[in-house]
């Protein structure tokens, strides 16, 4: 390869990671669940090396984003923390899980995987943010002895916000898994780790996106050094990766707050899901040994975009009706 | 005493880290392709991460090397201390906090980030000697 085609090869790798990094941050996912399928459906590089290049670009857009988030002092630092212990626990795992996985042979179930918890992960984030506080639980054992209070200035409420969470055991059971997934598939998996925050643990919305945010900066840098060892990470593709993600992620971060129409966001959702049901199907392509390239990656376009929008008018109708009824 | 402001600190880390780390990255990137390359690989094969057998992974950059790389201005030593320099940035908000936890003599969280430093390290430091 000459070294002008070598650069815009390049260049398009950095444009896919901004892409990635953009929307990723637009759907709050983050930039890793984007880019994976997007650099081994669309520009043909091998998921081990897509894995390991978004691993360690997530620790960019992590800490270029939770800098910002840490000051306005809405993360709570203490709390997020103390859940690292599942999550880097989990993130050990998930990688050596990976490298076995790998060694075995068996990397279609990688790609299967990865569909599946974008698809899941689809719900929790389409439902995000519907209500800013959670409705008040009674602090528990776990409240006292974890110190799990905090409080926050919320500009949309224009009031300080008082806070307290709960059952900390059960959010450290869901960060485990948090973890796992995030060393298993090379992502940040914030989705999982809002849900331990949100729904396990009653806190707050903007304090659990934001806590998760600076959470995920450490539990991939678990796995990326796992990564790193293990051969996963091609330096000249995750240099492309971390520019584009970091790049996209702040840009999104500026539009975001200006975003008013709800429903545009049906549309990022529509790309992932595209992308989740794309996966399953080139997993099970790669498994029946079939090529990941031309008349069969075709079909499993159509068919992906086919299904997804089916999906995606199926959530969208159950989200109109728990509206009507709530 | 001043009281030890956490939120400002960790952000200030997390902040430098990134840019102390793209401008690594951006830095070997550039030298890759002014020099034709980089660890004695030619620029198509540092660019071939379409091929896992041939081309250059992280399991042959050696963090042992890396100062020697740096010194020579190889272009692919400066994109993995870039890469690192990301892995450690989270580390470093581990050690400040765990200042702050023992400076407030919080002694479970203390506790609690020792752990995750833990297992970081061990994970930095360890698990390599298993796997490769």
């Amino acid at each position: 390869m000459d070294p002008v085609s070598i650069l815009l090869s390049f260049i398009s790798v950095v444009v896919a990671g901004f892409l990635a990094g953009l929307l990723g941050s637009l759907t709050g996912l983050g930039g890793g669940t984007v880019l994976v399928p997007v650099l081994t459906l669309f520009l043909g590089i091998p998921i081990v090396f897509a894995t390991g290049a978004s691993l360690i670009s997530t620790i960019a857009t992590s800490a270029g984003s939770a800098s910002g988030y840490t000051k306005s002092k809405i993360a709570n630092i203490r709390i997020a923390i103390g859940l690292e212990v599942a999550t880097t626990t989990g993130a050990i795992v998930g990688s050596l899980t990976l490298i076995a996985v790998y060694k075995t042979g068996f990397i279609w179930i990688i790609y299967v995987i990865f569909g599946l918890v974008l698809l899941i992960s689809l719900v929790p984030t389409i439902n995000r943010a519907r209500f800013e506080l959670p409705k008040p639980m009674k602090p528990d054992w776990t409240t006292r002895i974890f110190n799990l209070y905090g409080t926050y200035y919320d500009q949309k409420l224009r009031k300080q916000v008082d806070y307290h969470a709960v059952r900390w055991w059960l959010g450290e059971i869901v960060m485990f898994f948090a973890g796992f997934i995030s060393g298993l598939l090379g992502i940040g998996s914030g989705a999982l780790k809002v849900l331990g925050m949100d729904w396990a643990m009653n806190l707050p919305m903007k304090v659990t996106t934001t806590s998760s945010n600076f959470m995920i900066g450490i539990t991939a840098a678990t796995g990326s050094s796992i990564y790193w060892f293990a051969g996963y990470i091609q330096p000249f593709l995750a240099a492309a990766t971390a520019i584009g993600v970091l790049a996209g992620a702040y840009l999104g971060s500026k539009i975001l707050v200006r975003i008013t129409n709800v429903r545009i966001r049906w549309i990022f959702f529509w790309v992932l899901a595209f992308l989740g049901v794309d996966m399953i199907f080139s997993g099970i392509a790669n498994k029946q040994g079939l090529p990941s390239t031309g008349t069969i990656s075709y079909i499993g376009f159509a068919v992906s975009i086919v299904i997804s929008i089916v999906l995606l008018l199926l959530l969208y109708a159950k989200v109109r009706r728990d509206r009507l009824h709530a | 005493m001043p009281k030890l402001d956490q939120n400002s600190i960790t952000s200030l880390i997390l902040k430098s880290g990134v840019i102390l780390s793209l401008s690594m990255i951006i830095i070997g990137v550039v030298l890759v392709f002014i020099r034709g390359g980089g660890d004695s690989m030619s620029l198509s094969q540092v660019a071939n991460y379409h091929n896992p057998g041939y081309t250059i992974t992280s399991k042959s950059l050696l963090p042992a090397n890396f100062l020697q790389g740096l010194i020579n201005g190889d272009g692919l030593y400066f994109i993995s201390v870039g890469l690192w320099v990301l892995i450690f940035t989270p580390l470093t908000v581990l050690i400040d906090a765990l200042i702050t936890f023992g400076h407030e003599r919080n002694k479970l969280y203390t506790l609690l980030d020792a752990v995750v430093l833990f297992n970081l390290l061990i994970a930095i430091f360890v698990i390599p000697r298993f796997i490769g």
